[in-house]
């Protein structure tokens, strides 16, 4: 038996054989060219590698990767960039008639065989970043897509380097019992995906590639994040046990796809599904979700060197809400720190990010890029059933001059002829806490509120929850933010405006009573916790807690509110 | 044309991080630069060029830049190697 630590991905325990996923072998034809066909092999040359160093450019911005990975992808670009390597590919292909594929096939191997030779163990190390490079390139100009899934039994897990989006899915579909990666990190696209799908997986499992072979007994603890190799007897037996009983919760689960969310007192709760890229859609369908609550925009424009265009945008909006008809689509528009985005916008360095430009405050201060975001979703309005919403409102002001952009721009797509309809509930985020004070002129000024409770905590609190040494003063039933809570539902609904939270806290279930019985109409939650939470509200009785309201409120700890819920 | 002899001061050698700090920095500037070891001479704009150099440390290379930014592009090259790349 041998552990190796990884991070967990998704909770929950798989156990089936191992089966490596090798990156499939390339198939080069030894074939020469015509030396009329010299001219078009050089142009495909320089069209693919472009590709490929806009394609690194971009993973070298993916702020998921650490920065020794950033680095090796650095020098796989500067690889590509080599005078000499474009010099010598030229010459492969106009003086010894080789086939772009063949070219870059035999310089490649000659670098290795050179570099395998050498003493030096860092440079001898290298021949596996030629090999990479060299995949790279002739995957992306072979373009092959084999399905290496075809033949792989559903009781295995997948063991490999790393994972693209798509293939995650595949492996979903197949109904494989999960996979692990010795590279990747919990918040990539494939990640984001595999969790939302509730697959359990496993990234950064550094060496275990070295230590399995196909066919392995092996264990992923997504709750511990660990992978267990050929694991004794007792600890088999234990693990079996837990996903056993796993498996039933979830098959049981299953079974509340169809029924509505309604409360044992028949109050019937909204409850809609939180997604960061649009792949998640699918997961929302499949769980017959109320629609999404927030679609977080952010990942469109982080992770890349330009900025997404209007049309791209609108594309992306409007797909979404076709398919979420006839439910509707809450578009959050950007909302992300200064330092993600210091690579298209104009951002200067900032002591305090957290207290700095980052939600609204960065659309209201590059208009361009949020006239771009407005005009897509209000476009995309005309074929869905979207609804706009703004992160970090603090007053009114916010909410005025946001108003006044989404008319210019409207009267800009009139002047243009493009169709467009402004027929959109408007929300504001609270979650900073003088939105909660002030939460009656901000829900007069708008259609719904909608509670962030990570950054409402965050913020009421004075505590970075990503801070381990004051971890246990993130406390999202500290009075204060269970006040809050309370104050901003009693505003809005003074004059008839709901309130939804999605925030963490509605996707936890213990708190999904304390939540409705202060007042909450909507619940929006990661599409894998849905079905969880749907069964929380089942087993709900809304006023029998709120019997209980008073006595929440005066509470004075954190600890006796928990006693209570 | 500058010539300048250095002496590889870092203990890992000319590897991979190295080669691509020096490539980038090279870019930066217009003048010709080339490296030479013994009967070997590379473009300084090739990392696959300087990782082939594959020098050792304690071995001598000589920088050659030639062009109108010669001078600095010598200068910020040589600091780099006296610095060991940054290595301890």
């Amino acid at each position: 038996m041998k552990k190796i630590k990884g991070n967990s991905v998704s909770a929950g325990v798989a156990i089936g054989r191992v089966k490596i996923i090798q990156k499939h072998e390339l198939h080069i034809e030894h074939k020469k060219i015509y030396r009329r066909e010299v001219e078009s092999e050089i142009s495909r040359f320089k069209k693919n590698v472009d590709y490929v160093i806009n394609e690194l450019s971009k993973l070298i911005q993916d702020y998921t990767y650490s920065q020794e990975n950033r680095d090796i992808l650095e020098s796989h670009k500067l690889i590509l960039q080599d005078p000499d390597f474009i010099d010598k590919i030229s010459k492969l292909i106009s003086e010894d008639l080789n086939s772009l594929e063949m070219a870059i096939n035999k310089y490649f191997n000659d670098a290795i065989d050179i570099f395998s030779g050498m003493s030096n163990k860092y440079l001898a190390h290298k021949i596996n970043d030629f090999e990479d490079v060299a995949y790279r390139l002739l995957s992306h100009i072979m373009d092959e897509r084999k399905d290496i899934l075809e033949d792989v039994d559903e009781n295995s897990i997948l063991i490999m380097e790393n994972i693209s989006p798509s293939f995650v899915t595949k492996v979903f579909e197949k109904q494989i019992q999960g996979l692990c990666t010795e590279r990747g990190s919990r918040n990539s696209h494939s990640s984001i995906i595999a969790r939302s799908m509730n697959l359990p997986m496993l990234v950064n499992t550094l060496g275990l590639l070295n230590n399995v072979k196909d066919g392995d007994i092996v264990i992923i603890d997504g709750n511990e994040g660990l992978a267990i190799i050929s694991p004794t007897k007792s600890t088999l037996g234990k693990y079996n046990a837990i996903s056993k009983k796993e498996h039933n919760i979830q098959k049981n689960l299953l079974k509340l796809i169809d029924v509505e969310p309604i409360t044992k007192d028949g109050k019937k709760i909204k409850l809609m599904s939180n997604i960061e890229i649009p792949q998640e859609i699918e997961q929302v369908l499949k769980f017959n979700s109320a629609g999404i609550g927030l679609f977080r925009t952010e990942f469109l424009f982080i992770d890349r060197e330009d900025l997404p265009t209007e049309d791209e945008q609108y594309e992306i909006y409007k797909d979404i809400a076709e398919q979420c008809l006839p439910n509707a689509l809450v578009i959050r528009t950007i909302d992300v720190g200064g330092d993600k985005l210091s690579n298209i916008l104009n951002i200067t360095h900032e002591e305090n990010p957290n207290l700095g430009c980052r939600g609204i405050r960065i659309s209201l201060q590059n208009i361009p890029v949020f006239k771009q975001q407005i005009k897509a979703i209000l476009r995309a309005n005309t074929c869905g059933n979207i609804k706009i919403m703004f992160p970090m409102i603090s007053s009114v002001e916010e909410l005025s001059k946001v108003k006044k952009i989404i008319k210019d721009c409207s009267n800009e797509l009139i002047n243009a002829g493009i169709a467009f309809n402004a027929d959109m509930e408007l929300g504001a985020m609270i979650e900073i806490p003088s939105a909660v004070i002030t939460s009656d002129s901000i829900a007069e000024e708008c259609d719904f509120l909608s509670i962030g409770t990570n950054d409402l905590i965050q913020y009421t609190l004075a505590v970075d929850r990503d801070n381990q040494s004051i971890s246990d003063y993130y406390k999202p039933t500290h009075p204060s933010v269970i006040r809050s809570i309370k104050i901003t539902v009693d505003n809005a609904h003074k004059i008839g405006k709901k309130v939804a939270v999605c925030g963490e806290m509605a996707s936890e279930k213990k708190y999904v009573k304390l939540l409705l019985a202060l007042g909450v109409d909507e619940l929006s939650v990661s599409p894998g916790r849905l079905l969880l939470i749907k069964k929380e509200i089942l087993e709900c009785n809304i006023e029998e807690m709120k019997a209980k309201l008073d006595e929440l409120l005066s509470c004075k700890t954190s600890k006796e509110i928990m006693k209570l819920i | 044309m500058i010539r300048k002899t250095i002496k590889i001061v870092n203990k890992l050698g000319m590897h991979a991080r190295p080669a691509t700090m020096i490539v980038k920095a090279a870019t930066k500037y217009r003048s010709d630069f080339k490296i030479v070891k013994s009967d070997m001479e590379i473009n300084g704009r090739s990392i696959m060029g300087v990782m082939t150099l594959a020098a050792e440390f304690g071995s001598e290379l000589e920088l050659v830049a030639d062009g109108v930014d010669e001078e600095f592009l010598i200068k910020e090259i040589t600091k780099m190697f006296e610095d060991k790349f940054g290595e301890d």
